[in-house]
């Protein structure tokens, strides 16, 4: 069925499914069938932050003295979020939207985009402010074979869902004879590629993210770069939350009483579950190895960030339901967690950047008492 | 004064000191995964084996059947729990 940006059909949302139902009219909050996804809404836009609240001058300096390899893993480890975020500020707009029927997931789809949005545009202001040429570093991430093999595994099942939708709404279920080609498309094999990308997606924003994350932290440790870390743990924040946001999308379609069709992929789809969770992870421990390849940096190297990525992989996993599949039971870096504490992100008062915008804290109450000292 | 029952030998009072199970926890040493402290990430989860706990903030992670988060919750009464 074709996409149409309101609906006509008077449907009731409360029973139309998280996707595939018909497209979302009336953008309604007063009823919400998963009312989660608003409350995620409401999280997301008290965590809005802008990257120019927060000053990264003295990151230039602590980065013209990094030695080689430190200034390689720093700015790989940017390049390689830029990519990621690159392609987290569209997809999920992309790929989710034109089959969403929920408006409070419609909606919190948006604003998990938007925030991703944010986080690109804080990679240039590093990134301006740290080097003289920042074209050059943005221009190689399209050259960096390192980053180019992980966009293929990043940006497939997107790329595999958006084809399948476009042909579906064009065209409808069946076998359609495209430029000469014959291609075939049902609503199951649609409702598969979802939840598979919907997969691959929790998989990026619950391990991707973190090999870096680990890096720039390691670096504040020592009081370096600490401008950066400032930003990534507000990204980290962000990325927290839209990990849960996937978690529950995928929670919601194994227990199937949104869509039997789903609980019914999620269990065909389980080893293909496992297999993304184990490529992301081999990926990400080929990545600390090329991040280290000219040497370690203090607090950190190779083999911990390896045991890292496994102890989050298993963690990850068994959020929505899966088994640990690597044997690291132990966080190796335990000091990591101080820095994705959410009230820590909170800076001094007295500091300029303040990172948590307050909701719903104007006291609207008044009565006649409030008076009592004011004449005219 | 409910208490904690982690494991086979080790229990602890929930005497109030504590704003959460997660502080309580982390006072008598024992380690528990931990990012956000606030509900929203889920990396405390731990097993609820027997007994009640409250939730100071309701948490936006996803929680099984079975499960909970220390970070924002306190003991209803005497618990059993198992961390991961």
């Amino acid at each position: 069925m074709a996409y149409t940006t309101f609906n006509r059909i008077m449907n009731d949302q409360m029973k139309e499914p998280m996707f595939f139902g018909n497209p979302v009219n009336v953008s309604r909050y007063d009823q919400q069938k998963y009312g989660i996804f608003e409350k995620l809404i409401e999280k997301q836009l008290s965590f809005f932050w802008r990257p120019e609240e927060v000053d990264v001058s003295k990151d230039r300096i602590d980065y013209q003295n990094l030695p080689d390899h430190e200034k390689h893993i720093f700015i790989s480890n940017l390049k390689y979020q830029t990519l990621l975020d690159s392609v987290q500020g569209r997809s999920p707009n992309v790929a989710f939207l034109p089959i969403v029927s929920l408006p409070e997931l419609e909606t919190w789809i948006e604003t998990w985009a938007f925030s991703e949005t944010i986080h690109s545009r804080s990679y240039t202001h590093i990134v301006r402010n740290i080097s003289a040429e920042p074209h050059k570093v943005f221009d190689d991430i399209m050259l960096n074979e390192k980053i180019l093999q992980r966009a293929e595994d990043v940006t497939r099942y997107y790329d595999h869902l958006i084809d399948g939708i476009n042909l579906y709404q064009r065209c409808g279920e069946g076998t359609h004879t495209i430029n000469g080609n014959s291609e075939t498309i049902s609503l199951y094999e649609l409702k598969r590629r979802l939840y598979l990308c919907v997969m691959s997606v929790n998989v990026l924003e619950a391990i991707r993210f973190y090999v870096s994350f680990a890096c720039s932290f390691a670096f504040a440790e020592r009081e370096l770069m600490e401008g950066n870390a400032k930003i990534i743990r507000l990204i980290a924040r962000d990325e927290a939350l839209h990990l849960t946001g996937t978690q529950h999308m995928l929670n919601i379609m194994a227990a199937g009483d949104d869509d039997p069709d789903m609980a019914i992929i999620a269990k065909e789809c389980e080893e293909e579950a496992y297999a993304i969770f184990r490529k992301a992870a081999e990926q990400e421990k080929d990545w600390a190895e090329f991040l280290f390849k000219d040497g370690s940096m203090i607090g950190l190297n190779k083999d911990i960030l390896c045991q890292y990525v496994e102890y989050i992989s298993n963690s990850r996993m068994q959020a929505i339901g899966l088994k640990a599949i690597f044997s690291t039971t132990q966080n190796p870096i335990p000091w990591i967690n101080t820095w994705l504490v959410s009230d820590n992100v909170q800076v001094a008062p007295q500091e300029a950047e303040i990172s948590s915008y307050l909701v719903g804290q104007i006291d609207n109450e008044v009565d006649g008492g409030d008076f009592g000292d004011f004449d005219l | 004064m409910p208490t904690v029952k982690v494991s086979a030998d080790v229990a602890i009072n929930f005497d109030g000191q504590a704003r959460t199970l997660l502080d309580a926890l982390e006072q008598q040493r024992l380690q528990v995964n931990f990012h956000c402290r606030e509900g929203y990430c889920g990396a405390c989860r731990c097993k609820l084996l027997r007994g009640e706990i409250r939730y100071i903030n309701e948490p936006l992670a996803f929680v099984r059947q079975g499960e909970f988060l220390p970070c924002c919750s306190i003991p209803v009464n005497d618990i059993e729990i198992e961390i991961p």
